[in-house]
């Protein structure tokens, strides 16, 4: 069966058992990865699935699931099971009819036919290039992966909605070592031809050289300028906290917030359903509404949560699309570009850090945005306009919505960042931000 | 459940037919459940079924991992196919040819001791426990309103059909239950969002719906709920000056994990985590290395029954045992599988997990804990004229080397001589892995675990584990506030 017929076949089953509302989303994806260490191949993987997502409602009760056994009677089953779970299930305020169709889809081309068909030594042959490439400007080791990825998602919902949609993506997550200092570099792209790793391979390899020779600091605040790569995770703490869900649960700063202002008037953050490059394009969401863009901070004032059409009912709204069926969520996020090169941006700093890389960012206080994050790779200290040295061992702590009111520059320069710690695609330029806290480890 | 063993079989002769020198193949699938309350009302519950066959196969030194959830004999043999011709074509670019430390193999089954089956619970039993323990706590404590409360409980069964060519042949099951909560407690106009358990961690164990009762999460919400209403209204800063930190147990597994466990996985130390989840501060010679004080111990143990990281022979065959990682403050044993045994010239402590069949097993903590001592807790308090008692935390982190860490306390009070007194806001512990393992100095009976997820890898897998430790004593610490 192709996807279209599993997702009408399973929808059909779920009406026929009783389900009053149901969305059935078939969904094939088909990744290969080639991942390197110490400028060596360790390992490739290839990874095939089917999964078909079902969510299913009856007299108010709700239910939803998934299956990676794509035979018509294993089909059957898992819709029983769902329909028999479902109703011993007590009624759900919570429950909305799902929207009716139709809806008018986005088009794209985020679809190339040559990352689907790019065959065996392709990739490997990127990670070649991009080896040698980081070796011959000094880097000492590398180590990284290469994602090649095809997805193919079809949909069908008591709402009279059958549609499918497509997309491809190849990414490079790579680092580079001298000695104990290193430098990150980032690709992503929905096609090949666009696809430039040499570039991101440049970019680490120069990073982890300028890292090498490290100078002291001291705890304190100081004006800090964040690369695409640090702001975009910022941004996508933004994006989660915009969820309705989040909000209800008490779990997001921008809880009550709603057209007040939440950052400098610099800032504008858009999410998009579909757009050039995104690596998350959707044309619809878990609901099957047509995704669209949604502007959810505009000059600095909070103008929309996500909304599915469960949450749109209790704020009294309308979707958004961004179903998630019980969590709405960002698909491709934006940040309008400013008007600062980072020459310019260093030019401003009187004491300060330009950070190029972070993970492991954790809140004390999800509802407050309390948290603390730590840089990675090549961080630097600027003084008086100019960057100085390299430092090492910093750590942020701040309150994300402080650091957003004390934006005071954005680049004309943005990427698309999407790697292991920044799991929601964003178009991020480099940010400065004013009076941040750092702080050190007691040794 | 049932696996179609002979698909796996088939896998590892098709595997060596094809010229590859080692062929695994792993049949793996796990049914989730996930009931959600939130506010008292349901969302919708989650039924997952997760379903298929994942290969492994080394050819001339270059490995190779593939998957699918199509269980038939071609589409078998079109992975198998697939991933030995990408094997082979990585052949060139492959440094160390990848090799196995010669282990003895498992055959046979094991499990996880289970009195009630999860899969014969009904979802509606489920929700009427949440309801139960929603009613525990929604009214709040000591003028703490809980305004927003999400609670989840989570149950799953895996089971596995493991072979390889070297001999291995393992059918396994483990089910597990775990039970986690967000909650926005409100008071005189602030909002803060806790966990019950703190630190975004679960209540947790493996075993059937007898583990619902093991865990007695009434008494513990109830209880945890109060003591977290309690510290969320707490404003006294930390003292300044370096102080004497007694640390629970929630904290102390957690640092545990952090900071011992995650230098310790081999793969790490080889470098082959660089780009994701990091390296090490540990090296290739860095067993025997003195990084704590004599008081210092850290295991991990997949063999501890009920454990969430429970496991008795890992994703290569190997049979699992207990780890002495740090033993007197010496670093004493890495986690390794047999490629990293093989590098180090020893042998595999039977460290593989893979999460799920589309998953590469990789080296994985189980239940990594400290190592209990003899004091008692008031021993442990008895001493100290002026410190700061950090029971459970919320935020923490650490670099990508597992170096500079830091945890920031949610239930935490002040000690003056000997004794508990008020709450403390939020005290930060920022700190180096030496530091920290240097400064303790006395280790409570009291283990206790708390269950977590892990994640590591590329493409992510998120590992049902353990933390633990008793209550312990850290000397002369100086703690920041937020």
């Amino acid at each position: 069966m192709d996807l279209e017929d599993i997702a009408s076949e399973v929808l059909g089953e779920l009406v026929k058992l009783g389900a009053e509302d149901a969305s059935v989303i078939a969904a094939q994806s088909f990744e290969r990865m080639v991942r390197f260490s110490n400028n060596a191949l360790s390992v490739t993987k290839s990874i095939k699935d089917v999964i078909v997502f079902a969510y299913a409602a009856l007299d108010k009760r709700r239910i939803m699931g998934s299956t990676s056994n794509p035979s018509q009677n294993a089909l059957k089953g898992f819709a029983r099971r769902l329909i028999e779970s479902c109703r011993v299930l007590e009624p759900s305020p919570y429950y909305a009819p799902l929207p009716k169709g139709p809806f008018t889809y986005l088009t794209h081309t985020n679809y190339d036919p040559k990352i689907e068909s790019c065959e065996e030594g392709v990739l490997e042959e990127y990670a070649k290039q991009i080896i040698d490439r980081a070796t011959k400007l000094g880097g000492e080791r590398t180590a990284g992966a290469i994602t090649a990825e095809t997805s193919k998602i079809s949909i069908a919902t008591t709402g009279g909605v059958t549609q499918s949609d497509r997309s491809t993506r190849i990414l490079l997550n790579q680092r580079v070592f001298v000695g104990d200092a290193s430098g990150h570099g980032l690709a992503c792209s929905t096609h090949l031809s666009a696809f430039n790793p040499l570039v991101a391979a440049e970019e680490a390899a120069e990073y982890a050289k300028k890292a090498i020779n490290r100078g002291p600091w001291s705890e304190g605040v100081y004006d800090v300028i964040l690369s695409p790569t640090v702001a975009a995770d910022l941004i996508q703490h933004i994006g989660e906290a915009s969820s309705a869900f989040a909000v209800e649960s008490g779990i997001s700063f921008l809880a009550g917030r709603v057209n007040e202002e939440v950052a400098c008037d610099l800032l504008t953050l858009v999410d998009h359903g579909v757009a050039e490059g995104a690596v998350n394009t959707r044309i619809f969401d878990d609901e099957g509404v047509a995704t669209r863009d949604n502007v959810i901070i505009e000059k600095g004032i909070l103008r929309t949560y996500l909304h599915n059409s469960s949450t749109a009912k209790r704020f009294n709204t309308s979707t958004t699309g961004s179903a998630g069926i019980i969590d709405p969520h960002p698909w491709n996020l934006e940040v309008y570009a400013g008007d600062y090169g980072l020459d310019e941006m260093i030019k401003e700093v009187k004491e300060g850090f330009l950070i190029t890389n972070n993970w492991y960012t954790r809140f004390q206080n999800l509802r407050t945005g309390d948290y603390s994050t730590l840089p990675r790779d090549a961080t630097f200290y600027i003084k008086d306009g100019e960057v100085k040295y390299a430092v090492a061992g910093l750590r942020v702590s701040d309150n994300i919505l402080r650091q957003l009111k004390s934006i005071s520059a954005i680049s004309r320069e943005r990427r698309w960042i999407y790697w292991w710690e920044v799991t929601t695609p964003t178009l991020a330029p480099y940010m400065l931000i004013k009076q941040t806290t750092i702080t050190k480890a007691v040794g | 459940m049932s696996l179609d063993t002979d698909l796996a079989k088939l896998a590892v002769d098709y595997g060596l037919s094809l010229g590859a020198e080692y062929v695994e193949a792993r049949l793996h699938r796990v049914l989730e459940v996930g009931c959600l309350l939130r506010n008292s009302s349901p969302e919708p519950t989650i039924l997952v079924d997760s379903n298929g066959l994942g290969v492994r196969a080394r050819y001339r030194g270059a490995l190779a991992f593939g998957a699918t959830n199509t269980l038939s004999t071609q589409s078998v043999k079109e992975l198998v196919e697939e991933v030995v011709k990408r094997a082979k074509a990585s052949t060139r670019l492959v440094g160390e040819p990848v090799e196995f430390s010669g282990e003895e193999m498992g055959r046979g089954s094991w499990s996880a001791e289970e009195k009630e089956r999860l899969e014969d619970v009904g979802v509606q039993r489920m929700l009427k426990h949440l309801r139960e323990l929603d009613d525990v706590i929604k009214d709040g404590f000591h003028g703490v309103s809980f305004t927003n409360r999400l609670l989840i409980i989570e149950t799953s069964v895996e089971e596995k059909f493991y072979v390889n060519s070297d001999g291995a042949e393992l059918c396994s099951r483990v089910p597990r239950l775990s039970i986690s909560s967000f909650i926005n407690a409100s008071y005189n106009g602030k909002n803060y969002a806790i966990t019950i358990p703190a630190g975004y961690s679960s209540l947790g164990e493996s075993g059937g719906w007898e583990v619902f009762k093991r865990l007695d999460p009434y008494t513990f919400f109830k209880e945890e709920g109060s003591n977290l209403a309690k510290a969320v209204k707490s404003e006294r800063k930390p003292p300044s000056e370096p102080v004497d930190i007694i640390l629970g147990p929630d904290v102390v597994g957690l640092v545990a994990h952090e900071s011992s466990g995650h230098p310790a996985e081999a793969d790490r130390i080889l470098g082959r985590e660089g780009a994701q989840a990091g390296e090490s501060y540990l090296k290739r010679d860095s067993l025997g290395l003195k990084i704590g004080s004599s008081e210092a111990y850290v295991s991990d143990d997949p063999t501890i029954p009920h454990s969430m990281g429970f496991y008795l022979y890992d994703e290569e065959g190997v049979k699992a045992r207990k780890r002495q990682l740090i033993e007197a403050g010496v670093i004493r044993e890495y986690l390794h599988n047999r490629a990293t045994a093989h590098v180090f010239s020893t042998k595999s402590n039977a460290a593989a997990r893979s999460v799920a069949y589309n998953r590469e097993p990789i080296i994985r903590m189980a239940n990594t804990y400290v190592e209990p001592g003899d004091y008692s807790f008031e021993e442990l308090l008895e001493d100290i004229e002026l410190g700061v008692y950090i029971k459970s935390f919320m935020e923490w982190n650490i670099d990508d080397v597992r170096f500079n860490q830091r945890y920031v306390g949610l239930e935490a009070y002040l000690i003056e001589r000997g004794e508990i007194k008020e709450g403390v806001k939020a005290p930060v512990l920022e700190i180096t892995t030496p530091r920290f393992w240097s400064s303790l100095d006395a280790r409570g009976k009291d283990l206790q675990f708390r269950a977590a997820s892990c994640g590591k890898g590329d493409p992510m897998q998120g590992a049902p584990v353990w933390t633990g430790g008793p209550h312990v004593r850290l000397r002369n610490i100086r703690l920041g506030a937020r």
